[in-house]
């Protein structure tokens, strides 16, 4: 049986066996879905479904590698042409995915391979190759509970430092969701926010992302000799910014700011005044004055110097998904594909506590396929990392190697298309 | 308590309109036509109308006498309905552009109930506090000033109401927001205001052509709106020849170069040719975009001839400062997030798919719209050669690429490009 007959099985066992715990999403009649089945890597859009059951009774027969729905709602939700769908409105999609931005823990997992000379290296990887200078790239990239640790870091300050307290969203307007692989989706449900025009959604994104943002429009400006700053007092961005000034010179020690402040590109000459002046600095922030005259700062090492303090605040989302008002996301209950994972429903107050890889109440595990069956499989890529599931960590694994796994771990490497069944 | 028949009197665009007006709300544009000529015979309709349109045309910004009456009211209902019969881009524009300023410096002298009570009528969410919030402060000359306002906006009602300015002072991200609300002052409440009047002028829906000219044929049969609309055709004809020369964008050295314009620039120029007023962010790009393929100033400047709020004198002091600056124009990215990106709308494909890149060996996304003329030439010449292999010498269309290629790397940051 190939891999993908296996996990088409046991997708369809799952779906037999849990569809009544796939929730239905609001208005869901007005939904366009989505499939990409094992068969084929298409993805079949236009459909619709008037009802759970009939959506439920789909995943029974189809069981399809990946399932998704939209955010917009539509009269005809089925139509294939876009313009005559009868757009009504779409709820606000934020996604954040840890294969965006860069975490420490992909030097242990990561690796990529330059198509054009075969180097290889570990990480995400760059945008040249420093060998020959190539920019295409394959790789493996893995998932661990550092990284996803990462991108919940990203969706907490998403929901408490901006949405939350700046946009005024209610909690029960908030969906998320675990993804089922490397990240959080978040839908906001509100009527008000279904009208906004993807232009509109753009200034949503570049305010949670602090693009666009205008050093001068909040403040910072240079009179004669003198550089004035920004203010704590005024509500927004500038308070954000010299908060966040003012706990990094008071929590960290100067070598903890020299290498915070050498990731924001600034000269070691600048740090070290910077450093010198740290006192008189945080004097300043702290009675609320705007005179940032230093040595070895102009207004170019400021703006470098605030890029890098924007860049720590902000929230690292995936910006088209937020802009593309017709795009498809992630069904809840559903699988992923691609780790035999759930997508899983969280509420806030489940998040803190919630470790994607290592959850104990089954209702909210996305490994729904933990069982200790083992599964001989064998390994098909160069090299697997260690993979830790459930708090035991299995491998790393060479090519060729024949491993016996427990179910959800098997599942997980072939999900992966590391491994082959055997 | 809401707006009062003095508040309608002043802004006859407040949907209350129908409320205090209702007699008028029932009848068809032609009987209301009717009556108010009828009601009013010593030509003291058209004196106000012609007053309006010409201070329009004459790009003024504002009405040397204000009426807030009855009449008012009337002659703001009859210049939409002249507006629908001229059927012209222009002439809306120009209208549109007047009355958004009028309103702007009326409604920046109004007082905080009336401003709150417009907001209310139009639906726009707007908190009001008689104890003015503090959002912020300013330190001038070592003086600390508290910033205050009695006003909070909804920020999708903000988003709403600000998107059309493009201004990055009054993009989200630059405003104070909390809790869902944008603290906003009196002035900038306004200016939001005036562009919901502008927009209200701008977004009106003309029926199907064949409907339409039956309309206005039933409107010309009253013998005042006739004369006043004839006066008016006129008028125009005369005005519109100072700038009909204005939108030729090409030059003599490449006649065909605004074919090749990325949809970002057709936009703005058909905007312009609109005479719709155009936001800064696209005023600069486009100016910085066309000195950029060393347009002469001269042919810069004429494409603004048609912008409501034109001064020669000006732009072209402008449009120099630009050229002796050598800005480079925004990038693709930058468009996108000022909303002047128009890919998808015009299903370009050069922008929506990118092109392959021999060099790389890959298909490569567009960054910058200068790579897309360069792109696009390519594409062109490729396609000329083609279909007109045996017409052509190639060493012509070396000369093209060559002389273009010249332009356009000297205005960007270097990368390889090679269509």
């Amino acid at each position: 049986m190939s891999n993908k007959q296996f996990l088409k099985r046991l997708f369809q066992a799952y779906y037999e066996e849990r569809q009544d715990s796939i929730p239905a999403v609001d208005l869901m009649e007005h939904r366009e879905f989505g499939f990409i089945p094992w068969e084929k890597p298409i993805m079949i859009r236009h459909m619709s479904f008037s009802n759970a059951q009939t959506f439920r009774d789909y995943l029974v027969k189809n069981s399809p590698m990946h399932v998704y729905s939209s955010g917009s709602l539509y009269m005809l939700p089925n139509i294939p042409d876009m313009s005559k769908k009868q757009y009504q409105g779409c709820d606000l999609i934020i996604d954040i995915d840890v294969d965006h931005f860069p975490t420490p823990c992909k030097v242990d997992h990561d690796k990529w391979y330059c198509k054009e000379c075969e180097k290889t290296g570990k990480g995400m990887p760059p945008h040249k190759c420093p060998k020959c200078g190539g920019i295409k790239f394959d790789g493996l990239s893995w998932i661990c509970s550092e990284c996803l640790d990462a991108a919940k870091t990203e969706i907490k300050k998403l929901l408490y430092d901006f949405l939350i307290p700046d946009f005024g969203i209610q909690k029960d307007e908030l969906h998320l969701a675990f993804s089922g692989h490397r990240g959080y989706h978040l839908k906001v449900q509100n009527e008000k926010i279904r009208s906004l025009t993807s232009e509109e959604r753009r200034e949503i994104v570049d305010y949670v992302s602090g693009h666009n943002l205008s050093y001068e429009a909040l403040g910072l400006r240079e009179r004669g000799n003198t550089i004035f700053g920004l203010l704590k007092d005024n509500i927004g961005w500038s308070h954000k910014i010299v908060t966040k000034i003012e706990y990094l010179l008071i929590t960290y020690d100067n070598d903890q700011l020299r290498d915070v402040f050498t990731e924001f590109d600034l000269s070691t000459t600048v740090i070290d005044s910077l450093l010198k002046s740290k006192n008189y600095f945080l004097n300043v922030l702290s009675k609320n004055h705007n005179v940032w005259t230093m040595e070895g700062f102009g207004l170019a090492n400021w703006k470098k110097f605030l890029d890098g303090i924007v860049h720590l605040i902000s929230a690292e989302i995936d910006e088209p998904v937020t802009i593309d008002i017709h795009r498809l996301i992630r069904y809840p209950g559903s699988l992923h594909g691609k780790s035999g994972f759930k997508v899983q429903e969280l509420t806030l107050d489940e998040l803190d506590a919630f470790t994607p890889l290592n959850v104990n109440e089954p209702e909210r595990d996305p490994i729904v396929f933990q069982s200790q069956n083992i599964q001989k499989i064998k390994i098909s890529a160069i090299e697997v990392p260690p993979t830790t599931l459930k708090d035991e960590t299995y491998g790393p694994y060479k090519k060729g190697e024949v491993v016996e796994l427990p179910n959800h771990v098997a599942v997980f490497l072939l999900c992966k298309g590391v491994a082959q069944t055997v | 308590m809401g707006v009062t028949l003095d508040v309608i009197q002043r802004y006859p665009w407040l949907p209350s309109l129908k409320t205090y007006y209702a007699d008028l709300a029932s009848l068809n544009p032609g009987d209301f036509i009717e009556e108010i000529f009828s009601k009013y015979e010593d030509g003291v309709v058209e004196e106000r109308i012609l007053e309006i349109f010409n201070a329009s045309f004459d790009n003024l910004e504002q009405i040397s006498t204000s009426h807030e009456d009855d009449l008012g009211v009337y002659v703001y209902l009859i210049t939409k309905i002249l507006l629908f019969a001229l059927g012209d881009r222009m002439i809306t524009n120009r209208v549109a552009n007047l009355y958004s300023k009028v309103n702007y410096s009326k409604l920046s002298q109004e007082n905080v109930f009336n401003l709150y009570y417009i907001c209310h009528d139009l639906g726009i969410d707007l908190l009001y506090n008689e104890d003015a919030w503090k959002f912020g402060v300013t330190i001038i000359k070592q003086q600390t000033q508290v910033k205050k306002t009695h006003f909070k906006l909804y920020y999708i009602d903000y988003l709403k109401l600000a998107s059309s300015i493009k201004d990055e002072y009054r993009k989200l991200v630059n405003v104070p927001l909390e809790d869902g609300y944008v603290y906003i002052l009196n002035k900038n409440l306004a200016r939001l205001l005036q562009e919901y009047v502008r927009n209200k002028f701008l977004s009106e829906n003309a029926p199907p052509e064949e409907e339409k000219s039956s309309m206005v044929k039933e409107l010309l049969k009253n013998e005042e709106f006739e004369r006043i609309y004839t006066t008016l055709k006129k008028t125009w004809e005369v005005k519109k020849e100072h700038f009909d020369y204005a939108l030729k964008v090409d030059f003599e050295t490449d006649k065909n170069i605004s074919q090749l314009f990325p949809p970002c620039v057709k936009e703005i120029l058909s905007k312009a040719q609109e005479g719709q007023n155009l936001a800064h962010t696209e005023r600069l790009f486009i100016v910085w975009f066309l000195l950029s393929l060393e347009y002469p100033v001269d042919a810069v400047v004429d494409i603004f001839s048609t912008m409501p709020d034109f001064d020669r004198e000006k732009t072209a002091y402008q449009v120099e400062f630009a050229k002796r600056k050598e800005y480079t124009p925004y990038k693709c990215e930058t468009l996108k997030s000022y909303s002047l990106c128009r890919a998808k709308e015009y299903k370009d494909e050069i922008c929506l798919e990118g092109y392959y890149s021999k060099t790389q060996d890959e298909q490569k996304k567009i960054s910058h719209p200068l790579s897309y003329i360069k792109v696009k030439n390519y594409r062109e010449q490729r396609k000329q050669r083609q279909e007109h292999y045996t017409k052509k010498k190639p060493e012509e269309n070396q000369i093209e690429k060559t002389k273009l290629d010249h332009k356009i790397n000297g205005k960007m940051s270097p990368q390889k490009e090679d269509g």
